[in-house]
């Protein structure tokens, strides 16, 4: 249940009270099933979708992924109404390919955290993949930063804090 | 449900392993966080 940027981010909604959930995808941890490549995780998406919906009565979820987890999870947006928006940090795109690409475009709000120094989500394909997205839509660059963000969780936190007070009025 | 709670999201298929915080019923949004995969993060 442990990343940096997903500890980071998850701490910063305890401090912040705002509700979150996060989970592992199946075959991972403690969680049963094994890696189905892509088609069972977009699944497990939906099913903690449906939990926060269904469980807990949540009116407004704001999706949140970090690497493959923001190729999977920002897939799942136009699922549910009640899905808002989402924030990608570090969107694989090369590397996952087109599928995850479409499955996530949507005219919902969107912010993607990318580092500048990220040689797995491709910093100098960045522009090219965030202009294929309709409005609304922004960005921020972590100068320093490659794909595991270390020394940079509270800057990723932050702006994820920032996005998701512009959204969930 | 109070402050963090570890516990499993069960469908028909699977159960999945989860941490979930809220401090208030009365909160009506929620951030769901999807973590990395280890078999594709690079550590």
């Amino acid at each position: 249940m442990y990343n940096n940027i997903v500890s980071g981010v998850f701490n910063m909604c305890v401090q912040n009270k705002i509700s979150c959930l996060r989970f592992n995808f199946r075959g991972v941890g403690s969680s049963t099933g094994s890696h189905t490549s892509g088609k069972g995780e977009l699944s497990d998406v939906k099913a903690c979708v449906d939990f926060l919906i269904n469980e807990i009565n949540i009116e407004k979820i704001i999706i949140c992924g970090y690497s493959y987890g923001a190729a999977i999870g920002c897939s799942v947006v136009n699922f549910s109404k009640k899905i808002i928006g989402y924030c990608a940090i570090s969107f694989p795109w090369d590397f996952m390919g087109p599928k995850y690409k479409k499955l996530s475009q949507t005219k919902k709000p969107k912010l993607f955290i990318q580092g500048n120094r990220d040689t797995i989500a491709l910093y100098e394909n960045f522009e090219n993949h965030y202009n294929f997205y309709f409005d609304p839509k922004k960005y921020k660059i972590i100068n320093g930063a490659d794909h595991f963000y270390s020394g940079f969780e509270e800057n990723v936190a932050q702006e994820v804090s920032e996005f998701y007070h512009s959204i969930a009025k | 449900m109070h402050g963090i709670d570890k516990m499993f999201i069960e469908t028909n298929e699977i159960r999945l392993e989860a941490e979930f915080f809220q401090l208030s019923t009365n909160i009506s949004s929620s951030v769901l966080i999807c973590h990395p995969h280890p078999q594709f993060f690079w550590v």
